[in-house]
């Protein structure tokens, strides 16, 4: 159970987390979705206990987090500039993890061997990108950590490394009730991995849920009424975040579970009708928008 | 055993229900037949676990589905299903479709033949079984 409490960080002059407050529960995979500087990076930094937060508190399984051995020995981070030590090879990368963390396994570590398929003699800095990448899952996973944070951690894999990193961290959150939160801005990453999202602008969570929830709660119609003079009056009982006109057919982006929705369509006449669910990666850019935050018709 | 569409609009675990349902109601998983583990299904699907056991929890409030405390989920008996709510929907959800072919020509004659093929169509499969 991660528990953080209205925390605030500030660089320099720049407010980077602003009265954040977000829980994950244990055995989650939380995903932490946000615009280019919102903060989620200070974020996650702060809750793997590498930076102290200026106001707030941050508390793993009930203890502070930062600079916290008894905690961070169960936590691993990756970032998403990944380091390693100069000229170490894998085998001797994986010799400093067991000196870290008390909770490493010879065993998984042989036994990922074959998944990630890379020479434990090889040095790291010599792999490519995408390799480093599996090195950095292949210890992490490893130490059998209690948290997994991990910082954009799915660039630069090729697909079939990305379903099986997701297959292992799915393992892990089934047999041992791993705790993982994920950043990114790839949407359609998170949609498939994640159970819990939040998403970020500006230093704040602006939406946090489950993610079957949201999707069941938004929803894209489409409507074109009999009798237009009715329009705005059937628009007010409505919760609507985006609206757009096309002609005689309304673009609506509402708020509301399929059945009020319905309820209250249907008590107009309706010549069309459609109501679909959204995808996350529509549900961001209209949550954005609503906040001010808009992708503007950009022509040069 | 099933395939989901991942890029469908539809929240997976509605995915997961439906699907399971349908297997249920066309008696390709038999009652009392085991459903396989959380664990199991999600490494098959690459689906997260809380998924999946969201899905089953759903299915047994709908009555499809029981579970047996470090057993499993279990394929519950037709005879246990409630039914009656799921024909009250599927009547309305007839009576829509059948107002939609009315206005484009549907006759009664028309409807009775369908009536007829449908319910052939479900015989077969009882038959299969």
């Amino acid at each position: 159970m991660i528990r953080v409490q209205s925390i605030s960080k500030k660089y320099d002059k720049h407010l980077a987390v602003n009265d954040l407050t977000l829980q994950v529960k244990k055995g989650s995979i939380y995903g932490l979705l946000g615009s280019n500087g919102a903060g989620k990076t200070s974020l996650l930094k702060m809750i793997a206990g590498i930076n102290r937060p200026d106001k707030g508190t941050i508390e793993i399984n009930d203890l502070p987090v930062f600079e916290n051995v008894a905690v961070k020995e169960k936590v691993v981070f990756i970032p998403d500039l990944l380091y390693f030590f100069p000229q170490a090879t894998v085998a001797q990368m994986a010799a400093h993890y067991k000196e870290y963390y008390p909770g490493w396994s010879k065993d998984r570590f042989d036994q990922l061997k074959s998944a990630f398929n890379i020479d434990v003699n090889r040095k790291v800095h010599r792999l490519s990108k995408g390799m480093k990448r599996q090195v950095a899952f292949w210890l992490a996973l490893s130490a059998m950590p209690d948290i997994l944070i991990l910082d954009e951690p799915i660039d630069g894999l090729d697909p079939v490394m990305r379903q099986k990193v997701k297959n292992l961290l799915f393992q892990d959150v089934a047999e041992r009730e791993l705790t993982v939160i994920i950043s990114s801005h790839n949407l359609r990453e998170i949609e498939d991995l994640c159970d819990h999202v939040g998403i970020m602008h500006n230093g704040k969570i602006l939406i946090e849920k489950e993610i079957d929830d949201i999707k069941s709660d938004t929803h894209k119609v489409q409507l074109a009424l009999a009798d237009p003079t009715h329009e705005e009056h059937l628009l007010n009982q409505l919760n609507i975040l985006h609206h757009e006109k096309r002609g005689s057919v309304s673009l609506l982006i509402v708020r509301g579970s399929e059945e009020q929705i319905n309820k209250i369509i249907y008590s107009f006449n309706v010549l069309l009708y459609d109501l679909l669910p959204l995808t996350l990666e529509e549900i961001f850019i209209y949550e954005m928008e609503d906040v001010g935050y808009e992708i503007e018709k950009i022509l040069l | 055993m099933f395939q989901l569409d991942v890029r469908s609009r539809k929240p997976i675990y509605e995915q997961l229900v439906d699907k399971i349902k349908e297997l249920i109601i066309h008696r390709i998983l038999k009652p009392d037949e085991q459903l396989p583990s959380v664990r199991m299904l999600s490494s098959q699907l690459t689906v997260n676990p809380n998924t999946i056991q969201r899905a089953y929890r759903e299915l047994e409030n709908q009555g499809y589905v029981y579970s047996i405390k470090g057993k499993g989920n279990f394929v519950a008996a037709i005879e246990q299903m409630t039914s009656d709510q799921k024909l009250l929907e599927l009547k309305q959800d007839i009576k829509k479709l059948i107002a939609e072919a009315i206005y484009l020509g549907l006759t009664k004659e028309d409807l009775y033949v369908l009536f007829h093929e449908a319910h052939q169509q479900a015989k077969g499969v009882k038959r299969d079984d």
